[in-house]
């Protein structure tokens, strides 16, 4: 577990070997001996919804991409300058792909919207483009861009009250949790389960969450109340957390 | 300018986004490029694994400091038992990848419970 080097075999002159003579066999030597780097990288993502043999793939190429651009005289170690280059395809891997988890459709559309504008205003600045330039172009909110942000890069927040989950440590959490996201499109999720709900709960919970009403203009409106209201709110949304308990 | 943020966020992998956004809005206001604040968010992610090591409980105190388009996060973690629980090294993997994704880092900086930090610079004005 704790050896994440892959090998720390490759010397110093095995590296300026290959730089010296490109020899395919060194090279498949080279990729080899460092090849466990790149799975273990790997897994670290693979809790982000994307299977871990695709991205044991993606890290595999990219591997292969840091041996042949490694340059043993910059004074980096192989295993920081294959990490970083490793890092950067699995990123672009997730950007491309990474809608295995469940997000508002609108942040999916603006996080792919992003994919195009960052890259366009990338080309044109010459330097990756900053959140509040984003939001300009995307002609919406900083904080929506780094909601998409989350959003996109797949990860996955754990259940909120899950059992059990105290013996685990965060990187089992990580590893093993894949229920929903904070970021769940609330509505898709809610009509069905207040269509469950008798009339007029539903139009209390409506008229108190998606219109934002008090509960005082609420029982105004109705007819009935206010001490009234709360009780019909509490006992609707004990109705509703049930329907959004995860499934055992 | 510079902006300092405290967090503490108890041992779970659910308030993690707190940890991340917290970092990428910061990024976002030290005028960090998109990539560099997917690296930041990554990053503080790790901090949190390699300080949280094996520990199942307790609180990680994070603070995040901005300074100017420098964005410094300090994390260490106050276990239920109190003071100097042993957490064991860090795990080999998450130094790697901290390494490759910020300027400086480093381990101890509080003496009592196991901590960590990490530097990051942005690029836009250092161009």
């Amino acid at each position: 577990m704790g050896d994440a080097s892959g090998s720390p075999a490759t010397s110093t002159d095995a590296w300026e070997e290959f730089a010296r003579t490109r020899d395919p066999a060194l090279r498949d030597r080279l990729v080899s001996e460092n090849i466990g780097l790149a799975r273990r990288l790997a897994h670290r993502f693979a809790h982000r919804g994307q299977p871990y043999d695709d991205l044991a793939q993606v890290a595999s190429i990219a591997l292969i991409k840091a041996v042949d651009r490694y340059d043993p005289e910059r004074n980096v170690a192989f295993s920081t300058f294959a990490t970083g280059t490793i890092i950067g395809e699995l990123k672009r891997h997730f950007r491309d792909r990474g809608w295995a988890v469940r997000a508002p459709r609108r942040i999916q559309e603006l996080y792919l919207e992003l994919g195009t504008i960052t890259e366009s205003l990338g080309h044109q600045l010459g330097r990756s483009p900053t959140v509040a330039e984003l939001a300009e172009a995307a002609d919406c909110s900083e904080e929506a861009i780094l909601e998409a942000m989350e959003a996109g890069q797949g990860y996955r927040s754990a259940s909120l009250d899950a059992p059990g989950a105290g013996s685990l440590t965060l990187g089992d959490r990580l590893a093993t949790e894949d229920t929903g996201t904070i970021l769940v499109d609330e509505r898709s999720v809610l009509e069905p389960a207040l269509a469950a709900l008798p009339e007029r709960s539903r139009r209390i919970v409506k008229l108190r969450f998606i219109d934002g009403l008090t509960q005082s203009e609420i029982a105004a409106e109705i007819g009935i109340s206010q001490m009234h209201v709360s009780r019909l709110l509490a006992a609707s949304l004990a109705q509703l957390r049930e329907a959004f308990r995860p499934e055992e | 300018m510079s902006d300092v943020v405290e967090l503490a966020v108890p041992v779970r992998a659910d308030l993690l986004v707190l940890a991340r956004l917290t970092a990428a809005t910061l990024a976002s206001r030290a005028e960090f490029g998109i990539e560099e604040i997917e690296d930041l968010r990554l990053v503080t992610e790790e901090l949190c694994l390699s300080v949280t090591g094996s520990a199942t409980g307790g609180v990680l105190h994070l603070r995040f400091l901005r300074d100017g388009h420098s964005i410094t996060v300090e994390c260490s973690l106050e276990t239920e038992e109190g003071a100097g629980a042993p957490v064991g090294e860090p795990d080999e993997l998450s130094v790697r990848i901290i390494e490759a994704l910020v300027d400086e880092h480093g381990t101890g900086s509080d003496g009592t419970w196991p901590s960590a930090w990490i530097r990051k610079r942005g690029t836009k004005v250092a161009l």
